[in-house]
């Protein structure tokens, strides 16, 4: 059953049909499917969502999917934790964290917007699956490929460090190190997605690929007992996620299935990498691009291509933006982790210091219902607390010494 | 000789150069033709979406111009995903 009437044009409206392609031939914009919502309302509901399996896929019909899922059967559907002891130490009423830091395969939010991209992508007849990436999303392709039988390509920059590769190359895609800086790497990709026929998800995918973060949107509305919360943090890069949770809870709504939407969406990024942000506290819709420089490398897209939709996202919903330093970002990934016992990566760092802010700030009210959405694990970012962690108790292998620290730990009330 | 080539980018103008007829120069200078499809300027930003068609060492030559001037030049395509 098809519920995909084609592809958009955000810029310049114009139509076109369900093909891979991503941008607007005339205008250059960038395309984004189109649905039929009234097939959809015939044939989605409360009811039928409650029956399927707890993965993305119960939300199908909202997916830019022809067929049946193929793809990433095992992955989305995590789990939504009510953040007590958290909420305790910020004094705020009702707290969740959106926790894709134990997405399947992967552990992280790509694994969704990947399982799309590659259903996608098997019913357009391609076998060969693309990205340049050098983290969440190269792990994600590497994996979801293998599982799903394609040809794999994965571009990075030589100059990546190995630490980063291991958890591409263990699934043997083939990883392309090109010599030459980030921009190079894009070109390249560009110019290889126009000659060879493959799927590339972040590029001749995208408009597919994109839809699939839909998918925490849809979740957090249902896990919270069919209700939107009062405010949703959300980390942005390229600002896609931010849009596609807005998109998720207005489709919702549409339909029927949420009857009411007064969520405001809060958009967090790390100052070292905040165009977005700073055009929103400049008051301006232009995006200006920046050199990124920031822990938060998830994150860290100087020239974000969905800067301005995200923008518009958190206006209409009535949020805010905010960035935070580095040391913020670090001390919150610790602050979630000995409350709530979740180890986010860096942009796990970024939302919740946001979120502190736009509390102190009065912008988030401390009686909300909010939901923190904590994109990936924080075991692919460790090195980043590297001496910043807590003290670890050296001892000689006798009770004596064993005491003499436990008494520091209890001196310490620990 | 090199390949003709086209490049799809995406020129940000900052304040100090939006009166200046840099793309022409360029364009003119490394015999680079610019066919723009989309443009926005405010009285301190200037962006132009445009298709840039060249021998491919010129159309280096002239983005690297750009870049020397002050311009970000930047694809279409967007950034590498972490």
């Amino acid at each position: 059953m098809k519920y995909v009437k084609g592809l958009k044009c955000r810029e310049c409206a114009r139509e076109y049909p369900v093909e891979p392609i991503y941008v607007c031939e005339f205008c250059f914009g960038p395309l984004e499917a189109v649905y039929d919502y009234a097939k959809i309302k015939k044939a989605l509901s409360r009811r039928t969502i409650e029956r399927r399996p707890k993965t993305l896929w119960r939300y199908k019909e909202l997916l830019p999917i022809d067929g049946e899922p193929q793809v990433g059967l095992n992955s989305g559907y995590t789990p939504l934790v009510e953040a007590k002891n958290l909420a305790r130490y910020l004094g705020v009423k009702e707290l969740y964290i959106k926790d894709d830091t134990v997405a399947h395969p992967t552990l992280s939010f790509k694994d969704r917007v990947v399982a799309v991209a590659l259903t996608k992508a098997k019913e357009f007849g391609f076998d060969t699956a693309a990205c340049a990436s050098t983290g969440n999303l190269a792990h994600a392709v590497s994996a979801h490929g293998a599982k799903a039988g394609f040809k794999r390509f994965i571009f990075i920059p030589a100059t990546l460090e190995q630490s980063k590769i291991v958890a591409s190359i263990v699934y043997e895609p083939n990883l392309v190190a090109v010599d030459g800086n980030y921009d190079d790497v894009n070109r390249l990709c560009s110019e290889i997605a126009n000659k060879y026929r493959w799927a590339f998800v972040n590029i001749n995918i995208r408009p597919f690929y994109a839809e699939g973060s839909k998918t925490i949107g849809f979740e957090i509305v249902e896990q919270l007992g069919w209700k939107a919360p009062d405010s949703i943090v959300v980390p942005c890069a390229s600002g896609s996620l931010l849009t596609k949770v807005w998109k998720a809870l207005k489709e919702f709504k549409e339909l029927g299935i949420l009857k009411e939407l007064e969520t405001k969406i809060y958009g967090a990024q790390a100052t070292g990498c905040s165009p977005i942000s700073t055009a929103f506290k400049q008051g301006t819709d232009v995006i200006r691009p920046v050199k990124p420089n920031t822990i938060a490398k998830s994150l860290a897209i100087g020239n974000p291509a969905d800067g301005f939709y995200a923008l518009q996202a958190v206006k209409e919903s009535g949020g805010a933006m905010e960035d935070v330093s580095d040391d913020e970002i670090v001390e919150a990934i610790k602050l979630l982790s000995k409350t709530e016992g979740i180890f986010a990566e860096t942009a796990g760092g970024v939302t919740l210091a946001c979120y502190i802010k736009l509390l102190k700030e009065g912008k988030i009210d401390k009686k909300d219902c909010t939901v923190l959405c904590i994109t990936g694990n924080g075991l692919k970012t460790a090195e980043v607390l590297n001496g910043k962690t807590a003290e670890v108790y050296h001892i000689k292998p006798n009770l004596a010494s064993f005491e003499e620290a436990l008494k520091r730990i209890n001196d310490k009330g620990r | 000789m090199g390949e003709i080539k086209k490049l799809r980018v995406r020129l940000t103008f900052p304040q100090e150069l939006i009166k200046e007829p840099v793309l022409f120069r360029m364009a003119k200078k490394y015999d680079v033709m610019p066919n723009i499809r989309r443009a926005r300027v405010t009285d301190t930003f200037g962006e132009m979406i445009l298709e840039l068609e060249g021998l491919e060492e010129n159309l280096q030559q002239g983005i690297d111009s750009l870049r020397q001037q002050g311009v970000v030049v930047e694809l279409i395509e967007g950034d590498i995903i972490e």
